[in-house]
C-alpha cells in the first residue's frame, strides 16, 4: 500500500518552484524512465513521458497532466541583511511566520564564479547547499498600528538567514528563490504531511498509474506529463497540450479535503478516494465514463462540483488549440498552500489505479461513442 | 532621441485606437526595415534580417497604445461622463486636460462631494469640453481621449504622458537604427491593446511564432517618498525582469540579459515587480510556449499624466537591447 511513499517523500523534499522545476523534473524523470518509451521536456519545462499503445497508427492519445511545480517565495530586496520577499504562487501568508526555508543564493559571493554569478536556477544552485533561513515577523510593538492584530501582511515579513548584512549582500540577489524547508512527516492513519504535496501527490498517483500499466496492455498512447508553472497560471500545461494535441486530457490536481472549519458543500472527505469533477471545465461524457468505471470497480470516489474555473491545468488544456475534451480528478488535501499540507496515501493509490483502469479500457472507437448530449 | 520621445509621447492613441501612433512609428521604421506589415489587430510588425545558421527567430515587443478615457454619456448641458481604457488612477484626474482623437480638448471636473472622507469614484468625474448642450458637444458616445500633457525635460529626467510604453517604442526604434549586423531573424513589433490585457502581443506572437520573445516596457520604482518597497531606482540602469504579477521570465533569458549587461559594462537592476505585467506574458503562452523575458525601463508615476524616466536609463536600454540582438546566443 505504501510503496510510493519513499518516492513522494524524496519528491516533496526537492525545491522545483514554478518556472524552476528542474530539481523535481530530474527526480520524476529518473522514476519514469523505465516506465515509458520516450521522455522529453517541453519548451517551458514540462516533463513529457510517452507510453505507446498497442493500437494501429495513427493512435489516439490521452494526456494525464499533473503539475510538478511548487509554490514558494522570491527575494525582492535586502534591508539591513534581512530578505524582503514576495510569493511565487498562492502561498498562504497567514501561516508563513516561523516556517523554515532554503534560500537559493546566486550572488557572486555564493557561486565563487566571479561577478556574473552564472548560476541562476534553483536546479543548478541546488548543487551548492542553499542558505537555511526562517520566515520572521517583527514583534507586535514594532509593527504599524493597523498590522498588530491578526495575521501579518507579507510586506512586514522577512527572512532571517543569521548572516551579517554585508555577507547577505554578497550572497543574495533580487530574484533569488526561496523554498519551504519543512521536512515531510508521516502521521498516523497512513497520512503524510509536508510542503508541495500540491501537486506532487498527484505526480505520485500518475506514477502508480504508469506502474500498473506495465502489466496492462492499452490501445491508446499515453502522455504522462508533469507540468510546469501551474501555480502561476497553468502555463506549462497550455504549451504541452498545444504541442502534443492529445485526443483527451485528464488533469489530476489536489482539492480541498474536509477538515476543521470546512463546509460540507465545498470540500471532499480525506481518505475516501479521489473526486471526479463535473462542471463547464469537464467534458460530460468523460465524467460519465470515469464515474461508471469507478462504480463498476468499487473504487471509492466522491463527486466534486466546479461551477467555472477548476483552478487546475484543466482550464488551460480544455481550450488549447481547437479544444481538447478534458476531465479533472481531484486528490483531497488539507491545509493547501502551506508547508504542512496533508494527504492520505490510500487516495494516491486509488487515483493511480483508477487512471490505469480507465486507460486500459480506452478502445479504438472510444471517441465515436462519447457525445455531449444523450 | 529626445525629439523622437517627444513626438511619440505627444501622439494620442489609446488602446484599440492606435492609428495615429502607428503612422508616426511607421514613418520612423520604414527606411530601416526589410518588411513592414500590419496584422488584424493593428500591430505594426517590422522584420529585420533573416535567420543565419546560428540565429534565432526573436520577437521584440513594445506596446504603442496608451491608457485613456471613453465617452459613456453626454448630459443635456454637454457634460461628458466617461469610462476608463486601461488602468487609469482616479487620483490624478481632477483638472487634468484631455484630448480626443478628433482633436477636441477638454478638462476633467468632479461632482461636489470632493471633500467627503472617501476619494471620489470614477462615476463622479466628468469632462467639460466647453459645450453647452448635448447637441453642440463635439464628441459622441464611444469617442476616446487621452491625457494632454506636454513633454518635459527636467535635467536628466524626462516627463510625459504615455511614457508607458512609448519609451519602449523609442527604445525599439533606436535599437533598429543602431543595429549593424545580427544572425537573427528579428521582429520589432509595436503592439496594440496591451493596456486592456496584452491582446496585440498575443496575436502577433502567434503569427510570428518566435523562439524567443522580449518585451520592452516600463516598470515601477521604489525610490520616491514613502513609496511601496521595490529595489528599483531611476538612474541605476535598465531592469531585467525576473518576475511580475503575470509571469516568471524564463531563467535562461534572465541569465542571458544579465551576463550581456555585465560583459558590456552596462549598469542594470534585477526586477521583481508586484503589480502589473507586460506583453511578455502573452508571448510566453503562445502556441507550445515561448522563452520570454522583459527589458524594463524604470519609470515613476506610472499610469498618471506625468510619467518620469531617466534619460541615461533609456540610452542604456538601447545599448543593452542592441547588444542582446547582435550576437549569436545559445539558450
Amino acid at each position: 500500500m505504501t510503496e510510493i511513499l519513499p518516492f513522494l517523500k524524496d519528491l516533496i523534499s526537492a525545491p522545483g518552484l514554478s518556472g524552476y522545476e528542474d530539481p523535481a523534473a530530474n527526480i520524476i524523470a529518473d522514476k519514469w524512465r523505465p516506465l515509458v518509451h520516450e521522455i522529453s521536456r517541453g519548451t517551458l519545462g514540462s516533463l513529457q513521458g510517452l507510453r505507446r499503445g498497442t493500437g494501429k497508427e495513427p493512435r489516439p492519445s490521452v494526456m494525464i497532466a499533473t503539475h510538478m511545480d511548487a509554490i514558494g517565495l522570491m527575494v525582492t530586496g535586502i534591508t539591513d541583511g534581512f530578505l524582503r520577499i514576495t510569493r511565487v504562487g498562492g502561498v498562504d501568508v497567514r501561516v508563513l511566520p516561523g516556517t523554515p526555508v532554503n534560500v537559493f543564493a546566486t550572488g557572486a559571493g555564493a557561486s565563487g564564479t566571479g561577478a556574473t554569478g552564472a548560476v541562476t536556477s534553483a536546479g543548478e544552485a541546488n548543487v551548492r547547499p542553499p542558505l537555511p533561513g526562517v520566515v520572521a515577523q517583527p514583534s507586535a510593538q514594532l509593527l504599524p498600528d493597523e498590522a498588530r492584530d491578526g495575521p501579518v501582511a507579507l510586506e512586514h515579513l522577512f527572512i532571517d538567514t543569521g548572516l551579517l548584512p554585508q555577507k547577505v549582500s554578497e550572497l543574495v540577489r533580487v530574484g533569488d528563490l526561496v523554498s519551504f524547508a519543512q521536512p515531510p512527516a508521516e502521521l498516523s492513519g497512513e497520512t503524510l504531511t509536508g510542503h508541495s504535496l500540491d501537486n506532487r501527490a498527484s505526480v505520485a498517483a500518475l506514477t502508480v498509474c504508469l506502474e500498473e500499466l506495465q502489466t496492462r496492455p492499452h490501445v491508446w498512447d499515453v502522455w504522462a506529463v508533469a507540468t510546469s508553472q501551474e501555480e502561476v497560471g497553468a502555463i506549462g500545461a497550455a504549451g504541452s497540450a498545444y504541442k502534443l494535441r492529445p485526443t483527451i486530457a485528464i488533469v489530476v490536481d489536489v482539492t480541498f479535503a474536509k477538515g476543521p472549519g470546512a463546509s460540507d458543500w465545498s470540500t471532499s472527505p480525506l481518505g475516501k478516494g479521489p473526486t471526479i469533477v463535473i462542471g463547464p471545465n469537464i467534458h460530460p461524457a468523460l465524467h460519465k465514463s470515469m464515474k461508471e468505471l469507478a462504480d463498476k470497480l468499487e473504487i471509492p470516489y466522491t463527486l466534486e462540483y466546479t461551477p467555472s474555473h477548476s483552478g487546475t491545468d484543466g482550464w488551460a488544456t480544455q481550450v488549447a488549440a481547437e479544444g481538447i475534451p478534458t476531465l479533472v480528478i481531484g486528490l483531497p488535501l488539507r491545509y493547501m498552500h502551506t508547508a504542512v499540507e496533508l494527504v492520505a496515501l490510500k487516495d494516491i493509490q486509488r487515483t493511480g489505479r483508477l487512471l490505469a483502469e480507465f486507460i486500459a479500457r480506452l478502445g479504438p472507437d472510444y471517441m465515436d461513442k462519447i457525445v455531449w448530449d444523450k | 532621441m529626445k525629439q523622437l520621445i517627444q513626438k511619440l509621447t505627444e501622439t494620442f492613441s489609446p488602446s484599440g485606437f492606435e492609428s495615429a501612433i502607428r503612422e508616426v512609428i511607421k514613418q520612423e521604421v520604414q527606411p530601416l526595415a526589410d518588411e513592414v506589415r500590419v496584422d488584424a489587430l493593428g500591430n505594426l510588425i517590422v522584420r529585420k534580417g533573416a535567420k543565419a545558421k546560428n540565429g534565432k527567430r526573436i520577437m521584440l515587443a513594445a506596446h504603442m497604445d496608451e491608457i485613456g478615457l471613453m465617452v459613456s454619456h453626454i448630459d443635456e448641458n454637454g457634460f461628458i461622463r466617461f469610462s476608463n481604457i486601461g488602468g487609469i488612477r482616479t487620483g490624478g484626474l481632477l483638472s487634468g486636460r484631455v484630448q480626443f482623437t478628433n482633436g477636441t480638448q477638454g478638462l476633467i471636473g468632479v461632482e461636489r462631494d470632493l471633500f467627503a472622507a472617501k476619494s471620489p469614484t470614477f462615476s463622479q468625474y466628468y469632462i467639460d469640453v466647453g459645450a453647452t448642450s448635448a447637441k453642440n458637444c463635439p464628441v459622441k458616445i464611444g469617442d476616446v481621449a487621452a491625457f494632454k500633457r506636454p513633454f518635459l525635460e527636467l535635467g536628466q529626467r524626462l516627463v510625459a504622458k504615455s511614457m508607458d510604453d512609448r519609451i519602449g517604442c523609442a527604445v525599439l526604434i533606436e535599437a533598429l537604427r543602431a543595429l549593424k549586423t545580427s544572425p537573427h531573424e528579428l521582429y520589432f513589433v509595436f503592439t496594440t491593446q496591451e493596456e486592456v490585457g496584452p491582446r496585440g502581443a498575443a496575436t502577433s506572437a502567434f503569427g510570428i511564432d518566435p523562439e524567443i520573445g522580449l518585451a520592452v516596457d516600463v516598470t515601477l520604482t521604489g525610490d520616491t517618498p514613502k513609496s511601496k518597497y521595490m529595489a528599483i531606482s531611476l538612474g541605476k540602469g535598465p531592469a531585467v525582469k525576473v518576475k511580475d504579477t503575470g509571469m516568471l521570465s524564463d531563467q535562461h533569458i534572465v541569465e542571458w540579459m544579465c551576463s550581456t549587461a555585465e560583459k558590456k559594462r552596462i549598469p542594470y537592476q534585477r526586477e521583481v515587480l508586484d503589480g502589473g505585467s507586460t506583453d511578455a506574458m502573452a508571448i510566453q503562452m503562445t502556441r507550445s510556449g515561448v522563452l520570454a523575458g522583459c527589458l524594463s525601463v524604470p519609470c515613476r508615476y506610472v499610469h498618471t499624466p506625468s510619467e518620469m524616466v531617466d534619460y541615461e536609463d533609456v540610452q542604456n536600454s538601447v545599448k543593452l537591447l542592441v547588444a542582446l540582438i547582435s550576437a549569436p546566443l545559445n539558450l
